[in-house]
């Protein structure tokens, strides 16, 4: 900053042919203090709370009533410079380099457009931008005042509200430079970086609102704390939108609640026909092999075990040609012996299901139990052996892997 | 004659220990993690399967009589059918979910008392609440009150969450049923 503000008096004194050859120089120095200015307005931003209110006003005034006598080059020259001075004063980091970005962007473009005649041109433009800034300031010193007189009333009601009329004040001020900078390329950067850093620093969320609306800001203090909820709320409501749009297909590439809100309520009514056409598929399922249920439960539950589908897809092919082999000889077996025949298959289960097993064992001994239900035509002996063996494999096998066992089972049955 | 009463024990016979199992198996969801939606997938899928299987012992015997006698299926019982696995596949997705979410609770009361699901969208019904949402999203939103159960009486926040679980929780029922429907063998249909 300080390297700057001499620079600029010099430039003021120089004739028009030096300027011409500084041009380049200007631009060069321009960019890298632009940058070095970005810098620094996000690093200075934040402790640049401490500035006088009044002061700031008056200096505004001040500058407004230079660019309404139409002074000359000098004086205009000296208007940026007692702004700047103004936000140097004031501490204000980011208004002093946005007032010294302006300044230091107007003689290359001024040149560029007519070498010859500078200072003339340079009246006009600056005449135009001094216009533009009469207006802007006209506005912004309404705000000023207002929020001056807001903030008066804040400070005498105590210390926690200084933060938000310091915010508050903060924002006209730079929305007059960054207005005074309509010509300057970087007016956009130094809006989105006082948009940025505004919103970085405020803890208090609604500045913006009673930016916009600063009518209303008097009596916005009661609305406050329902302006911040509001605030929260939409957050809230477009986090949500987010994830639907994530989670409903096709949804990414409309923009706007109301598409969206169309695509949500087709997708969720499309999935609800989907549920229904596939309770009517399911119901149209002829319910005499309805055993194999057990089958597909099995298929589920290990489909839905991670890691298990090498020896889903083996025992999913072993199991269904078995079970359908059993399937014309269930249907021949008579009460007495198939009673028996399940009896101590549904013991077994039971006795193994109230061990405190982990999730593949159930799967395991629901597996056993579709063999030993579709196998009821067999002996007792042999279905009391089965399970024999099956505890047998599972004390010696489980304990180690339970996937294993699970292949033993299935061989065993193999071999029956 | 005998077919029909060995069917039926051993249909008995396997919901009995259905249940064993499942009761078994309800006790242990703490040790999965129930927030995945793999384990959704299994609870919803174990709830259906033996909703399913029930619903097809109960309806058995007169379908087995009629398909044996005329091996022709009405269209009335197919319809009756669907409609209770429909209630099922809501119920178990709901009882899969548990208590925690507030479209599950409201669709469970309205499977328990016999409210009609879904339904309610063609009924004109002004609802006075207006959700802060500008113009034309107002009647969208009462759209997706409907569609969502137990959505009128959230507010326009919670609507959107209810209704992205709602969205994830029916993507694994139409899943899950998917699979269900592909496993069963050919001969299985009719």
């Amino acid at each position: 900053m300080s390297r700057a503000l001499p620079e600029m008096l010099q430039c003021a004194d120089l004739t028009v042919l030096e300027r011409k050859g500084e041009r380049m120089k200007w631009q060069q120095q321009q960019q890298q203090y632009q940058q070095s200015y970005l810098q620094e307005s996000q690093m200075s931003f934040i402790p640049s709370f401490q500035t006088e209110m009044l002061e700031l006003s008056m200096m505004q005034e001040m500058s407004k009533n230079g660019a309404e006598n139409g002074w000359p080059d000098l004086g205009k020259y000296q208007i940026n410079d007692t702004e700047s001075a103004a936000y140097l004063t004031a501490g204000f980091g980011a208004g002093e380099d946005y007032g010294i970005s302006r300044t230091a962007s107007c003689p290359p473009v001024v040149g560029e457009e007519k070498g010859g005649d500078f200072p003339v041109l340079e009246k006009m433009v600056v005449k135009e931008s001094s216009k533009k800034r009469r207006a802007d300031k006209a506005a912004t010193c309404l705000k000023a005042n207002d929020v001056v007189e807001g903030t008066r009333d804040k400070r005498l009601k105590g210390d926690t509200n200084e933060e938000e009329s310091k915010a508050a004040e903060q924002n006209p001020t730079t929305t007059t430079t960054t207005n005074n900078n309509n010509n300057n390329s970087s007016s956009i950067n130094n809006r989105e970086t006082s948009a940025d850093s505004s919103k970085e620093n405020s803890k208090v969320s609604d500045v913006q609102k009673p930016d916009y609306i600063h009518v209303r800001a008097r009596r916005g203090q009661a609305t406050d704390s329902h302006s911040l909820a509001e605030r929260v709320r939409r957050e809230k409501i477009s986090e949500r939108m987010k994830f639907l749009q994530d989670l409903v297909p096709g949804c990414n590439k409309i923009t706007g609640k109301a598409g969206m809100l169309d695509e949500i309520i087709n997708y969720v009514q499309s999935l609800q026909r989907q549920v229904e056409f596939l309770s009517m598929k399911l119901a149209a399922v002829n319910p005499r092999i309805d055993f194999n249920i057990d089958n597909f439960f099995l298929k589920e539950m290990l489909s839905g075990c991670n890691g298990s589908y090498s020896t889903l897809g083996v025992s999913q092919e072993l199991t269904n040609p078995v079970l359908l082999q059993f399937n014309p000889m269930h249907q021949g077996v008579t009460c007495s012996g198939m009673d028996m025949a399940i009896n101590p298959s549904d013991i077994t289960l039971r006795r193994t299901t109230s061990a405190p097993l982990s999730l593949p064992d159930t799967f395991v001994d629901s597996y056993f139990h579709a063999n030993g239900s579709s196998s009821n035509n067999w002996d007792i002996d042999l279905s009391t052996l089965y399970s024999g063996d099956f505890q047998q494999g599972r004390q010696s096998v489980f304990p180690s892997q339970s996937l294993t066992g699970n292949l033993e089972v299935n061989n065993l049955k193999m071999e029956m | 004659m005998p077919n029909i009463r060995t069917i039926k024990t051993t249909q008995k016979a396997k919901t009995t220990t259905f249940s064993s199992y499942s009761s078994s198996f309800s006790m242990q969801p703490m040790h999965l993690s129930a927030e995945t939606p793999t384990s959704l997938k299994t609870m919803f899928a174990l709830r259906f399967l033996r909703a399913y299987s029930k619903i097809n012992r109960y309806k058995s015997p007169s379908r087995l009589s009629s398909s044996s006698s005329s091996s022709s299926s009405s269209s009335s019982i197919v319809i009756r059918r669907c409609k209770r696995i429909k209630l099922a596949a809501y119920a178990s997705m709901a009882r899969a979910v548990g208590p925690k979410r507030a479209w599950s609770r409201a669709l469970l009361h309205k499977v328990l008392h016999r409210t009609r699901l879904h339904r309610s969208v063609t009924r004109p019904k002004v609802s006075g609440a207006g959700s802060g949402v500008a113009g034309g999203a107002i009647n969208r939103t009462d759209k997706l009150r409907r569609l969502v159960p137990g959505g009128k009486r959230m507010d326009f926040c919670n609507l959107l969450g209810e209704t992205a679980n709602y969205i994830q929780c029916l993507t694994a029922q139409v899943h899950v049923m998917q699979g269900i429907a592909d496993s069963l063998p050919p001969q299985a249909w009719f």
